[in-house]
């Protein structure tokens, strides 16, 4: 319903030219009749249309403006009409005429419907016309942020029809996303490329370490260069749109969650699981690292965690809980920021690049999700994935 | 003696490399370049090649392709690259591992033992169902690199590495029974301790997952006082 009354372009043009164009035939009606020398009682015979507004001759006030009150509208046309009820008394004029000429009255109402409709139709179809270049430039522009950064071509305007603004619009989007296409790629292509320049000197340093292995220095960096690494590979996977490609597959997600937490279980981490059965429509890779990420962070500064899948009506949640000290309220939204850090509890000791929650967030809105965190009540963080059934 | 051929462009990692792996006892070649390789190759004959993925004058997934149509020796490609899309790459053009720079030493040598074990095993190579990245049975395909089940619905179900590995040892081992002692065999991980009860809590997991009755299972029997038997055919999907 709400879409209905929305303010558009297109209805804007669309009222605007059709009540015009019902208005001036009208008036231009009105003024050329009363020219012509028909009576008022004439005048009156004539059905008007719903749009014109009822000031003369409401029914409280049959004299009003010299109309007779049968100008209120079509809606109270029937009782004063040829067919119609008892006629109001005290208006003969009224009713002689009307029984006079009774095809004209018809006859007008057909003549005004078909112009109604006609106006209507070409109303529509000139709104619409006008408005569909600002459509697709709404929909280009969309497109545009899904391509950007990715092996898609950007999106492109016909820059040669349409009137000369359109055109030119569709110059200046053209260009400007041809700009912002290859502003990304030339970032996405430095990025790989540094990050390959660091891998190699960091293979030599580890290679180099192996030969001091007995210096006790050369296990703190062995773990830097780990977590450089890390890094690395984060924000490799941010420019690149870590899910680029990967087909959207029906998933059992119980089966998911409860693999990883088997997988990490396994190895020796508080974890546990509960679930019921549930499907739902996602990337299957991209799902599996969002969610190792989470367990990882649960494991990481919240010593264990508890991995729960639920379904209702909405679709899939799954909730990951952990036994830490939490997130200040204040900054919940503000670490799925890129490189943001909470100071004090989640402290930079720790490890971690700044960008898994990042990605995470990333990763889930692609597949339709939604990724909150919250404190819970009884202390401990909520990590709350969901999926649209 | 195990006879190993790095290749790499950078001199330092090649050496560095060389002089590591010659500590375990193998005999080291090294290779700047793709030409440098196939000249290599013609002249000797390896047991691995440790390939980096991006050589100045070859790309690394060609000479991988050309390594397995010329040659038999096991081939571990070296990546800085390491995205999860050029891994699948590499393995699929038929390297038999795939390890991410920086790497850790140790695990490269631990990569090159495996390898050269599956070699020995004759697993290597072998058009055999059970040796293909995608196996099919009984309407589920099974993708051994991603480590994950289709059902027949096309659901995606994944799987946890134990369970991976036994039921990799089943489809490697169709109709046949596998005692307990077999499976724990068959599934050891590196770091991971394996026994009987771990190999019967996966095999009850992997029967939830497969829609096999814990009472009247039909794919993974239970073989009474023998122990379980993969009851079905697996065909290449």
């Amino acid at each position: 319903m709400k879409r209905l009354w929305r303010d558009t372009l297109f209805k804007r043009l669309f009222f605007l030219m059709w009540a015009t164009l019902v208005i001036s035939h009208l008036v231009a009606f009105g003024v050329v009749t009363g020219r012509l020398g028909f009576g008022p009682t004439m005048f009156g015979s004539i059905p008007v249309l719903p749009s014109l507004p009822p000031t003369p001759g409401l029914p409280g006030d049959p004299q009003g403006a010299g109309v007779p009150p049968s100008s209120v509208g079509p809606g109270d046309e029937p009782p004063h009409g040829p067919f119609g009820g008892e006629p109001p008394p005290g208006l003969p004029g009224d009713i002689q005429m009307r029984q006079g000429p009774s095809l004209p009255t018809s006859s007008l109402l057909l003549d005004y419907g078909i112009r109604f409709l006609i106006i209507g139709a070409a109303a529509w179809w000139g709104a619409r016309w006008i408005s569909t270049p600002m459509r697709r430039l709404a929909d280009a522009s969309r497109r545009l942020g899904q391509t950007l950064g990715r092996d898609i071509s950007p999106p492109r305007l016909d820059e040669r029809h349409g009137t000369v603004e359109v055109r030119d619009v569709a110059q200046v989007f053209n260009k400007m996303s041809a700009e912002l296409d290859q502003q990304f790629r030339s970032r996405g292509l430095l990025v790989a490329a540094i990050s390959h320049d660091l891998r190699t000197p960091l293979t030599r340093i580890r290679m180099r370490l192996e030969a001091m292995s007995e210096d006790p220095g050369a296990q703190r960096c062995i773990t830097d260069i780990r977590e450089m690494n890390a890094l690395i590979d984060s924000v490799l996977e941010v420019f690149r749109g870590a899910a680029d490609g990967e087909p959207t597959q029906d998933i059992d997600i119980h089966s998911l969650v409860q693999s990883l937490a088997d997988d990490l279980i396994e190895q020796g981490q508080p974890v546990s699981f509960s679930g019921e059965p549930a499907i739902a429509r996602a990337q299957p890779t991209a799902l599996r690292r969002v969610l190792s990420n989470l367990l990882g962070n649960a494991l990481r500064y919240g010593e264990r965690a508890e991995v729960a899948v639920r379904r209702d009506d909405q679709g899939v949640h799954i909730t990951i809980d952990d036994h830490g000290p939490g997130i200040p309220e204040a900054q919940l939204e503000a670490v799925f920021q890129p490189f943001y850090r909470v100071e004090s509890s989640r402290s930079r000791h720790t490890g971690g690049t700044g960008l898994g929650l990042y990605i995470a967030r990333d990763l889930v809105m692609r597949q339709g999700g939604t990724l909150t965190l919250t404190n819970r009540p009884g202390g401990g963080l909520r990590a709350e994935l969901r999926l649209p059934a | 003696m195990t006879r190993c051929l790095v290749v790499d462009d950078d001199a330092e990692i090649r050496s560095a490399v060389q002089g590591y792996l010659q500590r375990f006892g193998m005999t080291v070649s090294t290779a700047a370049s793709g030409a440098e390789m196939r000249r290599l190759m013609s002249g000797g004959s390896f047991d691995v090649v440790v390939l980096d993925v991006m050589l100045p004058d070859d790309n690394g997934l060609e000479l991988c392709k050309w390594l397995q149509q010329t040659c038999d020796a096991a081939v571990i490609m070296l990546t800085a690259q390491g995205d999860p899309i050029s891994r699948v790459l590499g393995l699929e053009l038929g390297a038999d591992d795939y390890l991410g720079k920086p790497f850790e030493p140790r695990e490269l040598v631990a990569r090159i033992n495996a390898v050269l074990r599956r070699a020995r095993k004759g697993e290597r190579n072998a058009n055999a169902p059970a040796h293909q990245r995608t196996v099919r049975f009984e309407g589920w395909v099974f993708d051994r690199l991603l480590r994950q089940l289709v059902s027949p619905q096309q659901v995606v179900v994944a799987l946890s590495s134990a369970e991976y590995r036994l039921l990799s040892a089943f489809v490697e081992h169709p109709r046949r029974v596998l005692s307990r002692d077999q499976l724990i065999e068959l599934t050891r991980s590196a770091g991971v301790e394996v026994n009987d009860r771990s190999i019967d809590l996966s095999v009850s997991r992997l029967r939830q997952k497969l829609g096999d009755s814990s009472r009247e299972p039909k794919l993974i029997r239970t073989v009474r006082g023998e122990g379980y038997l993969f009851d079905v055919k697996v065909e290449a999907a």
